[in-house]
């Protein structure tokens, strides 16, 4: 058992060092002087370099055990760069949004800054204690940044809603740790699986109490039907580029999580824990896509959606069958194509007047106006509803993929109706977007140089959507197969 | 030890029920501070006085009195002080102060029949493995700890501001 922290294993942690300095910078930059411009960039600059560093220790130490909390493998790095990805790309698009908030703006990208590291804690550990400090650190900036522009009560909503439900997951999640303890009296995933293995008492009581209640919590954290009841007023109350951090970081975090919880404990990921995993998919998928049916408020609706695809992403979880593969190639296409869809209501909302541009007929004939962007946005949606030539068309393929190869046809069924239902809504908003405006209520974006890097990073992105939807090779090649596992 | 685990426990239940069914918050925190001093109890029957220690000096001590007072202190008015009268008045601290007493009766009578219960296997986990843990293999997680609470530190201070501009 190496208990102590090796060299190489804060080399290996280097990522997640330097992405906790630019949070101590960044605060004690605040402290220094308040400059919107300076304190975004040093923490910008800041993540970054984790990013870089993420990218070189992946490839200097491709695994490495840090204590016995941590591990940093293939997974850990390739759901690292992930949150990296999508907090970078969230404080640029907070930059110009925040750029008229009254009251402290600087805040904001310390809180992000913080709940990424907890999210690239969260997908390395391999140990009760780290998980649920890594969940911590996740959510608890997130309580903060969803009730971010308190003096909207919509906001401060979201906010305490977000907290109180969160400390109720937060609480199936240590309880369930804690039964699983008692029966195990092994903390570490390694260890829990060696106890389960050596007495064979894998469908006792007390572990089916303690995992269901621990699958409640990633099941909240997720907004799994029916643990989703949070998600839509969340959504909509919290400030546009958190509800796109919330979306993608924080979601890709817990799937990372809960894929290694899974992967590393091969005892609990039993076929009574698909049969539920099936369960929640199914109610998820049809769920989800019937209530965005009837939203006219795209955050909502984009929220319910989100519901519907972590359903669609729960069927590779249940195949069990390639499921790094099929789960890796599905966040990405559903990262790129969350960024796009927030990030344009951030980017249209920006800067920020008290409410977000959040209704769909606001929407009406942005086409004609800024045609860049509107593209991007179309391309973005496409790929949700997984139509080919978009990365969710390869990410849909997978997921179908690995289900027919496993036969289980009721879940490929309600995948095809939930794709189905899925297009009519989407569809909605990009007709919305080519319809000729009428003149009241059109949106009227300001232009500065800001906003052009904000909006020229969403047309990028929407760019590689169709890149990777046509040519998914260099996807395919970094997405890791494995979970290593030590003992 | 069984008895005093029990009795701990039932006082434990009574005491947090009571927390959630009162409508006074003062009263409430009485009881949860009662709850919490009954769980470190259990603490020390079970052979870990340190953290049964620092559940008293921490939660019961400190977060506890800590709310105590700011509820205390949210309500200055002019009819304070009979609040306050109301507040003192001896039906609302007989409740939790009987329980503590059940409490401190068990703890002296521990204290005197003396030893811990190493018939079930358990055994008294000092100060020194607590520590060389949390510093040896747990010394992440004491650093990520820290940056969970600069994170709470950095949103309760964002919400709590009441001006808008600077």
């Amino acid at each position: 058992m190496s208990t102590n922290l090796t060299s190489d294993g804060i080399i290996a942690f280097i990522p997640i060092i330097v992405a906790a300095t630019t949070a101590t910078l960044g605060m004690l930059g605040i402290a220094i002087k308040r400059d919107h411009f300076w304190n975004t960039t040093l923490m910008l600059g800041g993540l970054t370099l984790a990013l870089i560093s993420s990218v070189w220790a992946w490839q200097y130490l491709p695994t490495e055990a840090v204590t016995d909390l941590f591990i940093v493998d293939a997974h850990a790095h390739f759901y690292m760069l992930a949150i990296l990805i999508a907090t970078i790309a969230c404080i640029i698009l907070a930059y110009p949004y925040m750029q008229s908030h009254s009251g402290n703006r600087e805040e904001l990208y310390l809180l992000m800054v913080l709940a990424a590291t907890g999210g690239m804690v969260l997908v390395c550990s391999r140990h009760f204690a780290g998980l649920f400090i890594g969940l911590e650190l996740l959510s608890i900036p997130m309580y903060g940044l969803a009730a971010y522009s308190f003096q909207r009560s919509h906001s401060l909503e979201a906010g305490i809603k977000y907290l109180l439900l969160s400390a109720v997951a937060t609480a199936f999640l240590l309880f369930g740790m804690a039964l699983l303890y008692a029966h195990t009296g092994q903390l570490s995933y390694a260890g829990i699986e060696q106890a389960l293995q050596a007495n064979n008492s894998v469908s006792t009581n007390l572990v089916w109490t303690g995992t269901s209640m621990m699958l409640v919590a990633f099941a909240f954290k997720l907004s799994l039907v029916p643990f989703h009841l949070w998600t839509p007023d969340v959504y909509e109350g919290a400030p546009a580029p958190v509800t796109a951090f919330l979306a993608t970081a924080s979601k890709i975090a817990v799937i990372g999580a809960l894929l290694r919880f899974l992967y590393t404990v091969p005892a609990l990921n039993s076929e009574y824990l698909r049969e539920v995993l099936a369960i929640l998919a199914g109610i998820s998928i049809i769920g989800g896509n019937l209530l965005a049916l009837l939203q006219t408020n795209v955050k909502r609706l984009l929220a319910f959606s989100s519901i519907a695809h972590f359903g669609y992403l729960l069927i590779a979880l249940v195949a069990s069958q390639q499921v790094l593969v099929a789960t890796g190639i599905y966040i990405s296409a559903y990262l790129l194509a969350t960024l796009t869809t927030f990030g344009t209501i951030a980017y249209v909302s920006s800067p920020y007047q008290g409410t977000d541009i959040e209704e769909l007929d606001r929407y009406q004939g942005l086409f004609w106006h800024s045609p860049y962007l509107a593209t991007a946005l179309t391309v973005a949606l496409l790929s949700l509803a997984g139509i080919p030539l978009t990365a969710g068309f390869i990410g849909k393929f997978y997921v179908m993929f690995v289900g027919v190869n496993t036969a289980h046809w009721w879940l490929l069924g309600t995948l095809v109706i939930g794709t189905v239902i899925g297009i009519a809504y989407y569809l909605r908003i990009i007709t919305t977007l080519y319809v000729t405006a009428s003149s009241t209520n059109q949106i009227r974006l300001p232009i500065g140089w800001n906003h052009t890097i904000s909006g020229a990073m969403l047309i990028i992105i929407g760019i590689l959507v169709i890149l990777l939807g046509a040519y998914p090779q260099p996807l395919l090649i970094i997405i890791p197969s494995t979970i290593t596992n030590l003992g | 030890m069984e008895f005093e685990f029990y009795l701990s426990s039932a006082i434990t239940l009574f005491a947090t029920i009571r927390t959630i069914t009162n409508t006074n918050p003062v009263h409430g925190l009485l009881y949860l501070i009662v709850s919490l001093i009954a769980v470190a109890m259990i603490f020390f029957i079970i052979g870990a006085p340190f953290v049964g220690a620092l559940e008293i000096v921490v939660y019961a001590g400190t977060i506890m009195v800590l709310f105590m007072f700011v509820i205390m202190m949210l309500n200055l008015g002019k009819d304070v002080v009979k609040q306050e009268q109301q507040w003192t008045a001896p039906d609302l601290w007989l409740g939790p102060g009987l329980l503590s007493l059940a409490l401190l009766l068990q703890l002296l009578y521990a204290i005197s029949t003396g030893g811990f219960h190493t018939a079930a296997g358990i055994t008294n986990i000092d100060v020194h493995q607590v520590s060389t843990t949390l510093y040896g293999a747990y010394l992440l997680c004491v650093e990520l700890a820290s940056l969970l609470l600069l994170a709470a530190l950095v949103a309760a201070y964002h919400l709590g501001r009441t001006t808008e501009n600077e």
